[in-house]
């Protein structure tokens, strides 16, 4: 089978500065990848440009999603496609509801799939199953979006989102960051319950620390917009030992 | 204003003054007040405080009520109860047609009692110079006064235009007095039947004795080519307190022009205010907010939307006189450009005559937020949902204080007209 998403040899650039220099990466479906490197290495610039954020400039190469040319599909046809986005810093949206958020999200998503819109009894009933499994407290339920979250709400929120919406392709961007050791293993649980043969992650991440608790298949080193090197889950415990600078001499 | 449109105004006055009722303004005060319009003029764009306003349509108008129109009022349709927006439960309603009491569409008789009261002859600042307009021809009068009582009056007074601009105008008048101590909820609302193109010009007085509490919500609702000219002057006294919530969605231009005056120590004043603008419509507002005796309270919040190439403006304005230390005042101004014609000005002005005063003042106009709009987009909605979404939460906060639910569920209807999402929201907030 062939692979879910397929990136070759992507170059992007913000104005006219050079973030991503061609990279080629192919995530197999059901396979988890850690994308590591040092700050400014272009890790969450790829995980916008595949999240169609507006604002960089695609200089070359493709990326194919399940068959299709996703650089050629909006952010929300992406969305609908089955690719997630969990953002690093999710916004807040005073009076825009949590519920609604999530319900308009669903429903959108089960109608590009053909599926009926579910009502609100029926979601309400989804949302508080998995925020029990989220460890999230009820009065979620009738607050805006992020608003006044602390930073671990926030990504339990995001990790949420993902548990509801059931993408094909999970691009966590440094989920990891600004959790406490709890809140981290709550959103490990999380990604860990939605892997699966269908399912592919993608975890971009400075740190090895979430790797002991969600076990890529994969880890890719990103320097100077580049995949310098890639291994197996040790080469993420080799960078933990080493920092990152051999990799980026040993790419030079 | 242009000598002509002065000349047409006292001529038309002239020729109406034997119709309209002493009992509403003396003739001595209609007089005067035609005096000064003619020699001060009515506000024009050029001036500082009415850049925004489109007062254009002055020059079509004709000024006189439909009951002092020369050789009698013309007959209209009547106004039949189903054409009027349904009632707020709680609330005792009083209907004015083209400014004049229709009983038969008012669920409250007590008007009469009021009635005997004499005139009262208000003095008029320059930024109140319509209001001289409705002095000069209003042939009706909307008393609300209130004395001593431990529940609060809830009363609804209902303006409905339907004589169009050109033919005969609108002079709605509210004059509100409440006691020491007593609490009033008022809702004034402006709507309009039959014609569109209404000119409604409305002047409205409010004392608010020491102690007492009132709660103004006022929804304007006129026709797509209506003319709104509104001017508002209230005065609190010590330890009272005024609320006014102002929802601005109807008429082609409307403008407001507040005065409040915090006279006494301690008295405290809001003013929750949204608009709403869409397609050619001009929704300007002039607040200002007198701190005139110690301790007393100020708040200003505004929300603003102009889509299409409508125009929305808020200029507010707080003085603090020498002898109101300890003043508090906070001012939150905001506008969302929405449409690539639109025009938004939100300006905050402050005039601080004593040292010991507390106050914060912000005023915002912009687009909505290109990474909120993305993060909406990355979770699967529509651009165009993602935008109305955004525009419903922004205005989400003033809304939400209107605490009549009745009310807050007729204005959200009306805004849902306005933002699709708006009733699909509904079901889950």
């Amino acid at each position: 089978m062939s692979a879910l998403l397929k990136i070759d040899d992507l170059k992007v650039a913000v104005g006219e500065k050079p973030v991503l220099n061609g990279v080629t990466l192919e995530v197999g479906r059901g396979e988890v990848h850690a994308i590591m490197g040092p700050n400014g290495s272009g890790k969450s610039t790829l995980a916008h440009v595949l999240a169609g954020r507006p604002g960089y400039t695609i200089t070359g190469g493709s990326v194919t999603f399940d068959g299709r040319d996703l650089l050629a599909l909006a952010p929300e046809e992406r969305a609908r496609e089955g690719v997630f986005l969990g953002f690093q810093y999710p916004v807040e949206i005073p009076g825009v509801n949590n519920v609604y958020l999530l319900k308009a999200a669903y429903n959108a998503v089960r109608k590009h799939r053909g599926l009926p819109e579910v009502d609100a009894f029926e979601f309400l009933g989804l949302v508080r199953e998995k925020m029990k499994f989220m460890r999230m407290d009820e009065s979620f339920l009738g607050r805006a979006v992020n608003e006044g979250f602390s930073g671990g709400e926030k990504k339990r929120n995001e990790i949420l989102q993902m548990l509801i919406l059931e993408p094909q392709l999970a691009i966590l961007d440094e989920t990891d960051s600004g959790l406490d050791i709890d809140a981290l293993k709550i959103v490990a649980q999380g990604v860990n319950s939605v892997r699966g043969s269908e399912r592919s992650i993608v975890l971009v991440t400075h740190y090895q620390r979430m790797l002991d608790y969600i076990v890529p298949d994969f880890v890719h080193v990103l320097v100077n917009g580049r995949i310098a090197k890639s291994g197996d889950r040790t080469l993420a415990l080799e960078l933990e030992r080493r920092g990152y600078e051999w990799v980026s001499e040993a790419a030079a | 204003m242009t000598s002509a449109l002065a000349t047409r105004i006292a001529e038309e006055y002239a020729a109406a003054s034997a119709e309209l009722p002493a009992r509403v303004v003396s003739a001595a005060h209609r007089e005067l007040a035609v005096k000064l319009l003619c020699a001060q003029g009515l506000p024009a764009t050029r001036e500082e405080n009415w850049r925004y306003a489109n007062l254009r349509t002055l020059e079509r108008v004709r000024f006189a009520p439909p009951s002092a129109q020369p050789g009698g009022a013309a007959p209209e349709a009547p106004v039949s109860e189903s054409a009027l927006p349904p009632p707020i439960e709680g609330y005792l309603r009083q209907t004015f047609v083209d400014g004049v009491f229709a009983p038969e569409l008012s669920s409250d008789a007590r008007r009469a009692a009021a009635d005997g009261t004499a005139a009262r002859e208000p003095v008029r600042s320059s930024d109140a110079r319509f209001a001289l307009l409705n002095d000069a021809f209003a042939d009706d009068i909307a008393r609300v006064h209130c004395s001593a009582g431990s529940e609060p009056s809830c009363l609804e007074v209902l303006f409905v235009a339907r004589a169009e601009g050109s033919r005969a105008s609108s002079y709605p008048r509210l004059d509100v007095k409440v006691s020491p101590g007593t609490r009033l909820n008022l809702i004034e609302r402006h709507v309009s039947v039959a014609g569109d193109a209404n000119f409604v010009n409305a002047a409205v007085e409010i004392e608010v004795g020491s102690g007492a509490r009132v709660t103004h919500f006022r929804v304007q609702q006129l026709g797509a080519r209506a003319t709104w000219i509104d001017t508002l002057n209230a005065t609190v006294g010590e330890d009272g307190s005024y609320q006014q919530h102002l929802v601005q969605l109807g008429a082609l231009s409307a403008r407001s022009t507040f005065r409040v005056r915090l006279a006494g120590p301690r008295a405290a004043a809001r003013l929750h205010a949204l608009a709403a603008a869409d397609a050619r419509q001009t929704h300007d507002a002039y607040a200002l907010i007198e701190h005139a005796a110690p301790h007393t309270i100020s708040e200003q919040v505004f929300r603003g939307i102009a889509a299409g190439r409508a125009r929305v403006a808020f200029n507010g304005k707080v003085t603090v006189c020498a002898g109101a230390p300890g003043t508090d005042s906070r001012q939150s101004l905001r506008g969302l450009l929405a449409g690539p014609e639109a025009e938004i000005d939100v300006r905050p002005q402050l005039e601080i005559h004593t040292d010991d005063v507390r106050c914060s003042h912000g005023a915002t106009a912009g687009k909505l937020d290109e990474s909120v709009l993305f993060y909406l987009l990355s979770r699967g909605l529509d651009p165009d949902t993602a935008q109305q979404l955004l525009k419903w939460a922004f205005l989400a906060d003033v809304v939400a204080k209107i605490d009549i639910p009745d009310l807050k569920r007729s204005v959200e209807r009306a805004l849902a007209g306005r933002i699709e999402v708006a009733a699909e929201l509904k079901e889950l907030l």
